[in-house]
């Protein structure tokens, strides 16, 4: 008896140890240094915290400078994202309602949001999908104004998407420097800021747009309230590339026209597409202008644009207008496009 | 860029100005759109010499270094002489770029063609709008158009009302850059006219008072 005590004593302390080891490589995983958890505390540091700052927007060489302020206070979140050079133009979110200042174009557009997140953006929870997708590491750290910052790569295992490289501050979590990577890791597109402030107060007046809308276009955007927009919704892509998948389908109203256009948002976790199918369109009366002549309805898009560091593919498919757009490769939305099915009732795919 | 500049700019970069001193050089890149460009520049080079992102150093990448460092006019092989590289949201760029992806999606288009389940005849947007009906049985990957003569030209504030909305499904960092794309201006010239420049009118739209 005493013996098997004693044998038993043995095992205790290397199974305990055996056991604290177990229980702590999890936690080394998912611990300080684990590049998903920055990833996850920027995530919050964007959507919580008070910041006022002035970043430098690059892409092929030309510089844009631009300011954001976020303040969040007693649940309600105020964005305000202005370009202090060129066009002028301003962002301003507050809740539910994103209006950007366009004065170069003498337009406002008003999207009345249902889904919000902060300007600067934050990644999703990482789930195991974003895993199929992307390869996520931590690199050496290094300083950024004077501050240390850690350094994450979000690599794309394909061709389909992009990735993202991000300095951020060691002690808020903050992005002070991001880059855009094309599949083969060039940088297409780079955001650092000059400078950051994260006061406890930000005031009404530094969320206040600076443009005047005397006599500007008003363009209102939004979910459909129409109730033929529950017949909408026939499409879908028939085929994707590896890791999309349907995460949104709806009706949405554009400042294209009355009729409300399908929209379906297609994403792998990380990167996502926009796609809208409009049925096809017969002049549309002048609205307000009673006697005014129809205006013609305009002619189908076809072709590839880039719109910033994504592309955007338009095409036709049996009669109606397909438009796909995301910040992702040009071949990525050309091939979603294509894809797009016009389907009969009760076939329509769940993805 | 003069030298003290240059040297602010380059301490900048890699992240040792004193404070004091980048709040002045971000105010005069916001005043000095000529030292912005060449600050632009400067980073690309920056970039190149710490390899960050350079690996691939393409044709019209070199191009731009060599231009920054000797002064002379850039010329993109996928741009015109006298054409601006970049063009925010016009359709020609997405037609130059297009060509330059084209190899990257041949290959795709070959690594895809194996795998079970995927096709891989190739088609054209203008074959899918002369044969809708036959449009999704063919595409499955599709190689962009190397010489892009079957892409028409595309207004870019036709776009603009999708980009919109797209941006708020936009996630993380994808919906900021979509946004900071926004705030961009456009190079081409925009229309005086309200009615030519902005989407046309839609039952929710007014004019302010």
């Amino acid at each position: 008896m005493t013996r098997a005590l004693q044998n038993r004593a043995q095992w205790i302390v290397p199974c305990a140890l055996l056991g604290a080891l177990l229980t702590a490589l999890p936690q080394r995983s998912r611990g300080a240094d684990d590049p998903r958890q920055w990833l996850e505390k920027m995530n919050q540091a964007l959507a919580t915290r008070n910041y006022d700052g002035t970043f430098f927007h690059l892409s092929e060489g030309r510089v844009e400078t631009m300011r954001i302020v976020h303040r969040v206070r007693a649940g309600r979140v105020t964005e305000r994202l202005q370009s202090l050079d060129g066009s002028g133009r301003e962002f301003v979110r507050a809740n539910d309602e994103l209006t950007c200042y366009l004065p170069d174009q003498h337009t406002v557009l008003v999207e009345q949001s249902t889904v919000g997140g902060p300007f600067l953006g934050s990644l999703p929870q990482f789930g195991a999908s974003v895993n199929d997708s992307y390869r996520i590491e931590a690199l050496p750290p290094t300083r950024i104004l004077g501050r240390p910052v850690q350094v994450i790569a979000v690599n794309p295992k394909d061709q389909f998407r992009f990735g993202y490289r991000l300095w951020l501050d060691e002690s808020t979590a903050m992005p002070l420097k991001t880059q855009l990577c094309d599949p083969r890791g060039q940088v297409i597109e780079q955001i650092f800021f000059a400078r950051l402030e994260m006061p406890e107060n930000i005031p009404d007046s530094d969320l206040a747009p600076t443009v005047h809308t005397d006599g500007m276009r008003w363009v209102r955007q939004g979910p459909s309230r129409d109730n033929a927009s529950a017949a909408l919704g026939a499409y879908r892509a028939s085929e994707l590339p590896p890791g999309f998948r349907l995460t949104i389908a709806g009706a949405q109203t554009l400042g294209t026209g009355s009729a409300p256009a399908s929209h379906l948002v297609y994403s792998d976790g990380l990167a996502t597409v926009s796609v809208f199918v409009e049925e096809p369109q017969s002049p549309a009366p002048a609205v307000g202008l009673p006697d005014a002549p129809a205006q013609p309805a305009d002619a189908p898009m076809q072709g590839l644009a880039r719109v910033g560091s994504g592309y955007a593919f338009t095409t036709v498919i049996q009669g109606h207008q397909v438009v796909a757009v995301g910040q992702v490769p040009a071949q990525t939305v050309e091939f979603i496009a294509h894809s797009v099915k016009i389907y009969g009732a009760g076939e329509l795919p769940s993805r | 860029m003069s030298d003290q500049i240059r040297e602010q700019v380059s301490a900048f970069l890699d992240g040792e100005l004193p404070d004091s001193e980048t709040e002045l050089l971000l105010k005069r890149l916001t005043r000095d759109g000529e030292l912005r460009e060449s600050f632009g520049r400067y980073a690309l080079i920056g970039e190149a010499l710490r390899g960050e992102g350079a690996a691939i150093l393409t044709k019209s990448f070199a191009l731009r270094v060599n231009h920054a460092i000797d002064g002379e006019p850039a010329v993109s092989p996928a741009a015109p002489q006298g054409t601006p590289e970049r063009r925010w949201w016009r359709p020609l760029a997405g037609v130059s770029v297009a060509a330059g992806v084209a190899a990257v999606a041949i290959v795709a288009l070959q690594q895809r063609a194996i795998s079970p389940g995927l096709r891989s005849a190739p088609a054209t947007a203008q074959n899918a709008v002369q044969n809708p009906s036959a449009a999704h049985e063919k595409l499955s990957y599709t190689v962009p158009d190397s010489t892009g003569e079957t892409r028409s030209a595309i207004a870019p504030a036709r776009l603009t009302n999708y980009v919109f909305a797209h941006s708020k499904y936009s996630s993380g960092l994808g919906q900021r850059g979509v946004l900071a794309d926004m705030l961009i201006e456009d190079d081409e010239p925009q229309s005086r006219t309200p009615e030519r420049a902005a989407p046309p009118l839609s039952p929710d739209v007014h004019t302010a008072p």
